[in-house]
């Protein structure tokens, strides 16, 4: 049976249709680091497992010391696991075939101030091992990409912080790669920039890029990942779409003409709003609104309206994280 | 092939980008243009009638011992005499002050490839971590190359067509600063991989190179020592690089006499290369 063959337009590299093969393969991933002189350790991963698809969009969310960055680091090779494997494209993460087809963009990172935009793109292309021709078709029209054309003779060094991002993103992206890591890449970029960022990021889905995206900006994350996971402490305690994750939040506003003063909002998940005429259900059951409308009925209590309430990934995050702590 | 082109040309641009390499090609530049243009040497039968330097008389003279009168007496000074001295003086400066100003300058250099941001971008290229750490270092040796080929070339092809005196030993000069810098650089680049502290690195190879004016005077120190300090004097003598001695060797090789030992060279350069050993297996070990 003859085996159909796609091109990601973004490298012009054949890929077997429909295989889905994971791009990423993360299995029982531990990484501790030892710290200080009496060796301290500190557990950054614990058990991690994960695998990203071909084209998919992953982001990675959770609170400073989640180990987000420390995972990305060990798909790079920049830091050695202690236990378990981390595979790029089949191979080994640290392999340096691995790398040629990946993008990075660290987390503040450092350019020499003393090259311009065109020269920092062409030192890091030919570290990329691009072609003279790869780098002078792609520089100028990556540096118009992001904005940078009229800067690209200026030294680095007088760049702002989100024109280094802009820097930034033009550096992953020169060698085309099948797989882009970006460490906030809206960092210090003010909101015009980061709508032109998530719009290359976008263009890259349409690509079949693969892109992992660690980033604080909970919005960030909403509007472009096709896939979001949560880390806490190590581990990786959540993960799914966008909604699925923001359904945790998620439930009903019923209004209502007035309220019995001993109405128990815990026994049906709700809280109450502060003008005491809406009770807010939050396990988004409809079992339980619908055993709550009962109730309201019985008591003689005129339900005025009821409207979806439909939580942000935002508000999903800070509730498990909560509950993550409260339970350790 | 490209990936390494990358690597050299980030640490040629990074030194380029430092005052201080400039400042040596500007100092390089005047030694030998001071010595061919305000220098001015009057020869007679192969001894120095007079010299004189930007139009001052500073003719040097070589003091004789005459028996008969038992008193010390000045003459001219031979011409070879002269440029033996001349070229003494060179090496000693770019030997000296060329590897401690280096040194100090390219404590910049590795904080800028070691910090974080720098170094991880960098490791996140396709190429080793020992490619990525020989791209730099071939880098910082060969702009050494460059500045001690360009100071001693100089001055030895501005002196040689003045006098007529071709002394083409000077020329070892070079791959002695050269090597000897490398050496040296080891101690500094490893310290700092390890410690990511350059300021420890550099202390610690200032030390080794004050140390070894002490390890110089072993003929005079051992002596004086007990049995159990002097094997420990010696150990040192062994292991640690020989940096003072190797001012030695070149003397011997500008005067044309033969060298009495290679020694201090040669442990020196095995120094280096555990050196460079250690600090490529911690490179690649570490995390970043």
């Amino acid at each position: 049976m003859p085996i159909l063959m796609s091109v990601n337009p973004a490298n012009g590299i054949s890929v077997p249709s429909g295989v889905s093969s994971p791009v990423i393969d993360i299995a029982d991933l531990y990484k501790t680091y030892a710290s200080g002189l009496r060796r301290r350790k500190v557990h950054a991963l614990r058990g991690v497992d994960l695998q990203v698809s071909r084209g998919e969009v992953l982001g990675i969310l959770g609170p400073n010391g989640a180990g987000k960055t420390t995972l990305l680091k060990v798909l790079l090779g920049i830091v050695h696991p202690t236990s378990g494997s981390a595979r790029l494209f089949g191979q080994p993460a640290g392999d340096p075939k691995a790398r040629r087809r990946l993008g990075y963009l660290p987390e503040n990172h450092r350019f020499p101030t003393y090259l311009t935009a065109r020269q920092t793109l062409d030192v890091y292309g030919r570290l990329s091992d691009l072609s003279d021709e790869a780098r002078r078709e792609r520089i100028p029209r990556l540096l118009e990409d992001v904005g940078l054309a009229s800067w690209e003779d200026t030294r680095v060094g007088k760049f702002s912080k989100g024109m280094m991002q802009r820097l930034g993103l033009a550096q992953a992206l020169l060698s085309q790669p099948e797989v882009v890591i970006l460490d906030e890449p809206t960092d210090g970029v003010d909101p015009v920039g980061r709508r032109d960022i998530r719009d290359r990021l976008r263009a890259l889905k349409q690509t079949g890029t693969t892109v992992v995206i660690n980033s604080h900006l909970l919005s960030e994350i909403e509007l472009v990942c096709d896939r979001v996971l949560i880390m806490h402490k190590g581990r990786i305690i959540r993960s799914g779409t966008v909604d699925e994750l923001a359904r945790q939040g998620s439930g009903w506003r019923v209004e209502v003409d007035r309220l019995d003063p001993l109405f128990e909002p815990e026994r049906w998940s709700a809280s109450l709003e502060e003008t005491g005429r809406a009770i807010v259900v939050k396990d988004g059951l409809p079992e339980t609104l619908n055993a709550l409308i009962d109730h309201l009925r019985e008591e003689q209590v005129q339900i005025m309206g009821i409207e979806r309430h439909r939580a942000s990934l935002e508000a999903g995050f800070i509730d498990l994280i909560t509950s993550q702590e409260d339970a350790s | 092939m490209t990936t390494l082109s990358g690597s050299l040309l980030l640490t040629f641009r990074e030194l380029w980008a430092m005052r201080l390499t400039q400042a040596m090609l500007v100092i390089a530049s005047l030694a030998w243009l001071l010595l061919s243009f305000a220098l001015n040497m009057d020869v007679v039968e192969g001894s120095l009638a007079a010299v004189r330097i930007f139009g001052f008389d500073t003719t040097p003279t070589d003091g004789v011992f005459n028996e008969d009168t038992g008193e010390w007496m000045s003459q001219a000074l031979s011409l070879d005499k002269f440029m033996i001295g001349i070229n003494t003086f060179v090496f000693g400066a770019a030997y000296f002050l060329g590897t401690l100003l280096g040194l100090f300058a390219t404590m910049p250099l590795i904080n800028g490839f070691l910090e974080y941001g720098r170094i991880d971008l960098l490791l996140s290229k396709p190429l080793s971590r020992p490619r990525l750490l020989a791209g730099h270092l071939v880098g910082v040796w060969l702009t050494v190359l460059v500045l001690s080929s360009y100071l001693v070339g100089g001055v030895w092809l501005s002196l040689s067509f003045k006098t007529g005196v071709w002394m083409p030993m000077f020329l070892m000069a070079i791959p002695i600063i050269t090597v000897m810098f490398a050496v040296m650089y080891a101690v500094i680049l490893s310290v700092s991989i390890i410690t990511r502290s350059s300021g420890l690195g550099l202390v610690i190879t200032y030390g080794l190179i004050f140390f070894s004016i002490v390890l110089a005077s072993h003929n005079q120190i051992v002596p004086v020592l007990s049995n159990t300090n002097a094997a420990i004097f010696m150990a040192f003598y062994h292991v640690l690089p020989n940096f003072i001695e190797v001012v030695g060797v070149q003397a011997q090789l500008v005067e044309g006499t033969v060298v009495t030992s290679w020694y201090p060279f040669i442990s020196s350069l095995l120094f280096g290369f555990v050196t460079y050993g250690i600090g490529f297996f911690w490179f690649s070990r570490r995390d970043f």
